[in-house]
């Protein structure tokens, strides 16, 4: 192992323990207690009450139908994340957890806006790459979620020594597209997001 | 997600005014917007994008009158015109390229009429040899020093001055020369100890206002020979992004009323003392209103409130105070707000899409030694004065974040006054729009 590497023996989580989609299906079905037959006929998602999932027939056009979106996908779009350090995955270094994935609704009812919240886990307090790795999980949102989404990512309190400030950064606008525009560090960007699909 | 916790929404308003979209400048620009400046005395509009250009829309058709490009190499952040510049037009640019840029165009025939020449065919005066270049604004001069990119850049009320603010925590002064068009550092500003966000002048005297990352707003002003900070505004619990001071003699858009109640005469004295307010935008979701403390002895020979005696000088310092902070009707960082030259309205949006006009106006009852708002110092205006909320929009750029708005003088065909204003919003669509404020009729009120 590297020494100069921050945390050189991070724990890694077997991939059949990481949350997916399937384990999910099969749980339920279980709870249902039923056959299972008519699942996948049931929307996956329990955002039905949000004003913003109107039926697709309230609008002609298909840009105005809003798709859902849960948890779980937010989290297979940044599980696959690279860390910036190991060949890694941020899903099996459980740096992105799925119970740290929040969706929030719009806040009024007139509000086309939701939020993304992640919280993410160092592998160590003072990781120097928390920064880099939640500007990666910002920038795969922002790219791969439709724009009607804010997204928050945060530093899981007690989880790193400067959280407050490295989340003040993440949540700073302007510093993120400036970040964007600075070659070094968008190839060190390029690299962890290479992972994603 | 298990539960589906309704949200803090807010409470539906009563508006009294309608945000009307009048129009979406075209074509849109295919990268993030910034921030968009009206012209001081032709009708155009510039605009900051990301692409690395500035789009000059002209605000008579909303139709893009010319790109100005190549000058920078990262975004265009931030741009100012330069006020009382009869003759030329001249725009300071700001960069993440850590440059700014200043832009020149001679104005055809005069500045006289220039409220009627929206476009440039007529031009006579020609830069010696650069007859072919009329239609284009020109690089006069590009000032260097910023270690890294610059946030927001504004020219003093009389031109003199243009200052810039950077990530690299400072705040610089500088002075054009006479006829080279090359520029002076007159003064590098590092009191704040993060980003600067933002810097605007005093509409009247050399007085300059920055906000930061730091969650302060500072002052500054000339003394004897040195630019030195004079207040520390400290109040805004977040990231502070935009500052504005007041319109000049704005303080009197409120009356005392015809029966002249004694308390609503000494706040108006008392506002006219201290001058144009300041305006404060933060990521904490408030927006603030500051008023200087108009000290006992100012004039007077002796020390200051707090005495210091042995300063024989009298001290530049300042105490401003936080006199409103306007309700809550933002969800997300408000990244601009922008004080009305006409009506002393304020417009604000943000991170939420929402635009939100508000209006300062005397409280229907006076109240009688009731507990003053948190927060909130000193001076009779706090409790004699209330802002409401008179008109707003939701999703203004659809679901885009909303990152300047501010007025500007009204010069289409359908312009209803001399002195009418529109307001113009800039979002990360890449459009900049164009919305009146209508006056809902009474019978109708509200929503």
């Amino acid at each position: 192992m590297d020494p100069d590497k921050d945390n050189a023996n991070p724990t890694i989580l077997n991939p059949s323990d990481l949350p997916s989609r399937r384990a999910n299906a099969s749980l339920k079905k279980r709870d249902d207690g039923g056959t299972g037959l008519f699942d996948h006929l049931i929307p996956a998602y329990t955002y039905l009450n949000d004003p913003f999932d109107a039926p697709a027939s309230a609008s002609d056009s298909d840009d105005d139908v809003v798709e859902d979106i849960d948890e779980q996908e937010i989290y297979d779009l940044i599980s696959t994340i690279s860390d910036p350090e190991h060949p890694l995955s941020l899903g099996s270094l459980a740096v992105v957890n799925l119970p740290d994935i929040r969706i929030l609704p719009p806040t009024t009812l007139k509000s086309p806006i939701s939020t993304v919240v992640v919280e993410i886990t160092p592998t160590i307090t003072h990781c120097s790459l928390a920064t880099v790795i939640g500007l990666g999980v910002r920038v795969r949102l922002e790219q791969a979620l439709p724009p009607r989404f804010r997204v928050d990512v945060r530093i899981k309190k007690g989880t790193h020594s400067t959280d407050e400030a490295v989340n003040k950064q993440l949540g700073d606008k302007e510093r993120v597209a400036a970040a964007l525009e600075n070659g070094t560090l968008m190839g060190v960007l390029r690299k962890m997001l290479a992972t994603c699909e | 997600m298990s539960t589906t916790t309704s949200p803090p929404a807010p409470a539906p308003l009563s508006t009294t005014h309608h945000l009307l979209p009048l129009a979406t400048c075209t074509p849109p620009s295919t990268a993030r917007t910034w921030q968009t400046a009206p012209h001081p005395h032709l009708p155009l509009l510039a605009t900051a994008c990301a692409d690395r250009t500035v789009r000059v829309y002209s605000l008579s058709n909303f139709a893009l009158a010319t790109t100005i490009s190549g000058g920078h190499k990262r975004s265009v952040r931030a741009l100012a015109w330069k006020p009382a510049s009869r003759g030329a037009s001249t725009l300071a640019t700001g960069s993440f390229d850590a440059s700014a840029g200043i832009w020149r165009k001679w104005e055809g025939g005069a500045g006289g009429d220039a409220t009627s020449s929206d476009d440039f065919t007529h031009s006579h005066k020609t830069d010696e040899d650069e007859e072919e270049e009329e239609e284009e604004y020109n690089f006069a001069s590009i000032l260097d020093g910023h270690d890294s990119e610059i946030k927001s850049v504004a020219w003093s009320a009389s031109g003199q001055y243009l200052a810039t603010c950077s990530r690299d925590k400072s705040v610089w002064i500088w002075e054009e020369l006479e006829d080279d068009d090359s520029f002076e550092t007159v003064a590098v500003l590092q009191e704040h100890e993060a980003d600067v966000k933002c810097v605007a002048w005093h509409p009247e005297s050399d007085v300059l206002a920055s906000a930061s990352y730091d969650d302060t707003v500072r002052i500054y002003r000339e003394d004897v020979d040195d630019w030195a900070q004079v207040a520390r505004l400290e109040g805004h619990g977040k990231t502070v992004w935009w500052v504005e001071f007041e319109g000049s003699g704005m303080g009197r858009v409120l009356e005392a009323g015809v029966d002249g109640r004694e308390g609503r005469r000494k706040v108006l004295e008392e506002r006219e003392r201290a001058g144009p307010r300041l305006l404060s935008a933060s990521d904490d979701c408030t927006v603030r209103i500051w008023r200087k403390v108009v000290k006992e002895e100012e004039g007077g020979g002796q020390g200051t409130a707090g005495g210091v005696p042995s300063i024989f000088r009298k001290s530049i310092e300042e105490e401003w105070v936080t006199e409103a902070v306007l309700p809550l009707r933002h969800d997300r960082a408000i990244y601009a707000a922008s004080w009305s030259r006409r009506s002393g309205m304020i417009v604000s949006t943000g991170s939420d899409g929402r635009i939100v006009v508000y209006k300062e106006q005397w409280k229907a009852n006076e109240p009688k030694g009731v507990e003053k708002p948190v927060g909130v110092e000193g001076n009779e205006a706090a409790t004699l004065t209330e802002w409401v909320v008179v008109a707003e929009i939701e999703g203004a750029h659809d679901v885009f974040e909303i990152n300047h708005v501010c007025w500007a003088k009204r010069y289409d065909k359908g312009k209803r006054s001399e002195d009418e204003e529109v307001i113009v919003s800039t979002g990360d669509d890449g459009e900049v729009k164009v919305w009146t404020l209508e006056e809902v009729s009474s019978n109708n009120g509200g929503a």
